[in-house]
């Protein structure tokens, strides 16, 4: 079959983009019409067909480059002989060659030399990523993507995350549907030209394409799938055409017991995604039972190993509130804080002056962080996470304020900041009424500061009882970094900044 | 005295982060053995920028009667006092920096300082007397000195570098200049204005090597148009001096008469004695190489700036003494912000990233949208329209790789183009922003809006039209 290839347009071009086809494989074109529009060096080119025929495999797909000679298409002129996927297309293909007979695939070599093919992966972001969970897509099937652009979200344990297209192409089939549940490295899409391509090259690559389930019937655009999965852990059905289920006989005995039904069930652990009887529990949601979020588990998992293993000690003190009440009322208005922001940046004024508290447990070795790093545990729907306040003590109030918010919204909205990099979490639930409570370690930080309620409470000076505001803060430190000494005053040094908090003002910073 | 940080060298460079250092809590210690501020305060961007703003008045008054301003006598140019206010200038922003180093309690050796074994810099006073500084930390920010061409007559009243040339007493009447790169094309630039009548020189096949050629070609119209005489891809093959005039023979077999000659090919690093080998540091063809971290081989040395051979511009020297120091203090940095490029000629000529022959050199698939400034309302209205905005595209990923800028203060304008392409953004986010009008940054917008086929304020763009090749296999 005759090839056409990229002109010299110009004297300066190299190369051409694609930006469009005009014709679709299969479509017939005359001598001169146009086939494609390409960007170029000089400017846009409209790239004319040199024969009449009917267009072929198209060998550079929208958004790709070409350099000057390189074959852009393969053009057929004895008829629409080229194995196009698309029932409509070939349909279309079919009228337009007049009634001659469609022939069908031309053959195994043409089928042979399969499409571009390229998988969109899980990606694994960080050492301890295992799988992740698709949340959106924000592309359909079927549309063109460009390299670059943000086609999915989803979530890990520690956070959610947009995945980028690798490459340009389109979008021909979604494997892991929202809610779905994949390992790492695994494919999530396929960008190419056309189906049969993916197919070939799922049943050429099947070590990666075992979490592939066989889509519905054969011809249906995959988008169309009837019943989109809602359940957490689903990936796809596991349904055969025949209407039985792929599962373990242990997997049946169990899920009768558990009144489970394993259509709901998509791919399972085993072979092709065979329900086995450890994936029957966790789809089990009629016994009221569910599998843990991620961020349930990693809390479960950093939580346990904290109270377990760092000999936690705790101390508490109260505060005459009233000073700091005062001092956020003039600051209120001009820096737009709150009274949280107040306590961490006089928390930031400490650990600057008591290196111990911004250091850090690594094996036997005691590690001083260069900078100030303040977590806040801020809660979410199911769970809470640490955003971090870097250098926190080289911050104006107002800018710990800016941060905060700013730290506190993309944390609510999925994304977690300076993960990791804190020394020390000031925990606040003094919004909620609680007096005080003690809170565990953060790991691998060394401290935590748990706020109370400002509260009013009868208050003893001088031999005699006026009513008053005070504030109760428990620090819960780890006795391997730090000693009941230091840090009484560490919590001494936090009450004095905190009753004369004249000392914060913005004045008073170096 | 022992210190956290020593810095040898207080140009550009080293008096950043000495001030970097010292604002970060370190005690530091700089070392100069002759004026503060370097190169480019004392023989570089300032004092050149000086003489260029008279010659840029003198050329704008001589297009006066075009804006109606007429003048009753001809504008006369008084040397001695153009060159006493470009020393006021140099003398002013001196005693700044001593002022900063001071304030921040950074102790200044006056001195000539070199390495003497780990952790010591043995500097040598003014006065002669000797003295020993000790540092966990060293950042040598040494700088460059104008290159000379070995074999050719040594007369610096004719023969001179930009050291020399900054400070003429009497300006010549016919120069030569040796090498069409930023400072020669400046200097062209200024000579011309104050009617010297100027020749360059260049071997290399266009004016500014390191720049878009557009850029060059575009200023070297403008030259020759104001009577500067260009020789491209032309050596100069001898130079003889003969009773304070010189003569040069060109490799196109021509021969110049002039009364100085300017030197403008290049800088070579300050990095000979300076005690590189007593820690076991080597150069490479003079330069220090360091990674992106601004760190030498040698766990503890910094070396920042001309030294180092990666970007021979002041303000990049800057940035890689804050890298330097913030590295040296623990913190993780990388010097990898796009530089931007500027030449104070009139009209300014400015770039950030990739030109069209670097974007070719590295086959990325690229488009290009260009703006002429005649186009450009506030051009005309400031009666200079020469010059144009050229914006380059990744045709496949869309993202903005190079700003190419010749006109009317462009080098103003180019610093949006650096945040732009510091942040990675799509050409199309460019033609997106809303820029001021009138301004001489529109044209930024509009070459974008032209790489995208989109500009509104130009004719539309031609499409180009081609057959594709065919290529029958044989059956």
């Amino acid at each position: 079959m005759p090839t056409i290839r990229m002109p010299q347009a110009g004297k300066a071009v190299q190369s051409g983009t694609v930006r469009r086809w005009l014709k679709k494989p299969g479509d017939k074109v005359e001598k001169g019409d146009i086939l494609a529009e390409l960007d170029t060096e000089e400017g846009f080119l409209e790239l004319e067909a040199p024969i009449p025929g009917w267009l072929g495999r198209i060998l550079v797909a929208e958004g790709q480059t070409a350099a000057v000679h390189a074959a852009l298409a393969a053009i057929d002129e004895t008829g629409p002989g080229h194995k196009v996927p698309d029932i409509q297309q070939q349909q279309s293909a079919d009228q337009a060659s007049a009634g001659e007979p469609a022939k069908g695939p031309t053959g195994t070599a043409d089928g042979a030399a399969a499409g571009k093919v390229i998988p969109i992966l899980m990606p694994k972001a960080g050492q301890s990523m295992e799988e992740g969970t698709v949340i959106q897509w924000r592309v359909q099937v079927g549309s063109m993507i460009r390299k670059g652009d943000v086609i999915l979200e989803i979530e890990t344990d520690k956070a959610t995350m947009e995945v980028e297209a690798p490459a340009s192409g389109r979008l021909a089939r979604i494997v892991v549907p929202e809610g779905g549940v994949l390992p790492v490295l695994k494919p999530l899409a396929y960008l190419a030209d056309n189906d049969a391509d993916v197919d070939a090259y799922i049943a050429a690559h099947g070590s990666d394409a075992d979490v592939q389930a066989p889509q519905a019937a054969e011809g249906l655009p995959p988008a169309k799938s009837t019943t989109p999965p809602t359940a957490v852990g689903t990936t796809a059905s596991t349904v055969l055409e025949s209407g039985r289920v792929k599962a373990s006989p242990a997997a049946r005995k169990l899920a009768a017991q558990r009144g489970v039904d394993l259509h709901g069930i998509a791919a399972g652990s085993g072979p092709g995604g065979r329900i086995l009887s450890a994936d029957v529990p966790a789809a089990g949601q009629s016994a009221g039972r569910r599998p843990m979020s991620r961020m349930r588990k990693a809390i479960a998992r950093a939580l346990q190993q904290s109270k377990q293993t760092i000999p936690h000690f705790y101390m508490r003190l109260t505060l005459s509130a009233e000073p700091m009440l005062a001092f956020y009322q003039s600051c209120k208005a001009r820096f737009r804080c709150s009274l949280n922001d107040v306590v961490v940046l006089a928390c930031a004024r400490v650990i600057r002056e008591f290196p111990a508290f911004r250091s850090r447990i690594e094996g036997d070795e005691l590690v001083e962080l260069p900078s100030v790093n303040i977590g806040i545990a801020v809660a979410v729907p199911d769970g809470l996470v640490v955003p971090v306040v870097i250098d926190a003590d080289r911050l104006s109030l107002q800018e710990i304020a800016a941060q905060t918010k700013q730290l506190v919204e993309a944390a609510r909205g999925g994304r977690i900041q300076g993960m990791g990099q804190g020394s020390f979490t000031i925990t606040n639930l003094g919004m909620a009424g609680v007096e005080e409570f003690a809170a565990i370690i953060n790991p691998p930080e060394v401290a935590i500061l748990a706020i109370g309620a400002v509260r009013e409470a009868a208050v003893v000076k001088d031999g005699t009882v006026r009513p008053g505001k005070v504030m109760t803060v428990t620090l819960s430190a780890d006795h391997r970094a730090v000693d009941g000494m230091l840090a009484a005053r560490f919590l001494g040094r936090l009450k004095e900044l905190l009753e004369d908090p004249e000392q914060l003002a913005p004045s008073n910073e170096q | 005295m022992h210190f956290d940080i020593a810095v040898v060298g207080a140009g550009p460079g080293g008096y950043v982060a000495a001030l970097k250092a010292a604002q970060m809590g370190a005690s530091v210690a700089i070392v100069e053995k002759d004026h503060l501020g370097g190169t480019c305060l004392n023989n570089g961007c300032i004092p050149s920028k000086a003489l260029l703003a008279s010659a840029e008045l003198h050329h704008h008054i001589q297009h006066a009667a075009e804006m109606g301003i007429e003048l009753s006598a001809a504008a006369g140019i008084n040397w001695p006092k153009i060159q006493a206010r470009k020393d006021k200038v140099v003398q002013t922003l001196r005693n700044g920096i001593k002022g900063l180093l001071g304030a921040r309690r950074a102790s200044l050796y006056q001195g000539c300082g070199a390495l003497d074994g780990p952790g010591k810099i043995a500097v040598t006073r003014t006065d002669g007397s000797p003295e020993m500084i000790l540092a966990t930390k060293i950042i040598l920010a040494v700088g460059s000195v104008p290159s000379r061409i070995p074999g050719w007559p040594d007369d610096p009243s004719v023969v001179c570098t930009s050291d020399e040339a900054l400070h003429w007493k009497q300006l010549p009447s016919r120069l030569l200049i040796v090498g069409g790169g930023v400072v020669g094309c400046e200097f062209a630039c200024m000579m011309q204005a104050f009617g010297v009548d100027v020749t360059i020189v260049e071997m290399l096949p266009q004016l500014l090597p390191n720049m878009d050629a557009d850029l060059a070609m575009a200023l070297a119209r403008i030259f020759t148009k104001r009577g500067i005489r260009i020789f491209l891809d032309t050596k100069v093959e001898d130079l003889a001096v003969r009773d304070g005039r010189a003569t040069a023979t060109l490799g196109n077999g021509q021969s110049i008469d002039v009364d100085r000659v300017l030197v403008a090919t290049g800088r070579a690093p300050n990095t000979a004695r300076i005690g590189l080998e007593s820690v076991g540091l080597s150069t490479d063809r003079g330069f220090l190489r360091v990674n992106d971290r601004m760190e030498t081989p040698v766990a503890g040395y910094y070396c920042i700036g001309d030294a180092n051979g990666r970007c021979l511009l002041a303000h990049a020297a800057s940035a890689q003494g804050v890298v330097a120091v913030e590295n040296a203090l623990g913190r993780h940095r990388r010097f990898d912000a796009p530089v931007p490029n500027c030449v104070y000629t009139f009209p300014e000529v400015a770039s950030v990233g990739l030109s069209s022959q670097d974007a070719k050199a590295q086959g990325l698939p690229v488009s290009i949208g260009k703006f002429p400034l005649s186009y450009l309302g506030k051009a005309l209205a400031a009666n200079d329209t020469d010059g144009f905005a050229k914006v380059l595209r990744h045709r496949e990923t869309g993202r903005l790789v190079g700003v190419h800028m010749i006109g009317h203060n462009v080098t103003e304008c180019i610093a949006a183009a650096g945040a732009l392409l510091h942040q990675k953004v799509k050409v199309e986010e460019v033609a997106q922003t809303v820029f001021a009008h009138p301004t001489m940054s529109e044209s930024l917008k509009e070459a974008a809006e032209d790489a995208l086929f989109m500009g509104l304020h130009l004719p539309p763009r031609k499409v180009l039209r081609a057959t594709a090749e065919l290529e029958r296999t044989p059956p």
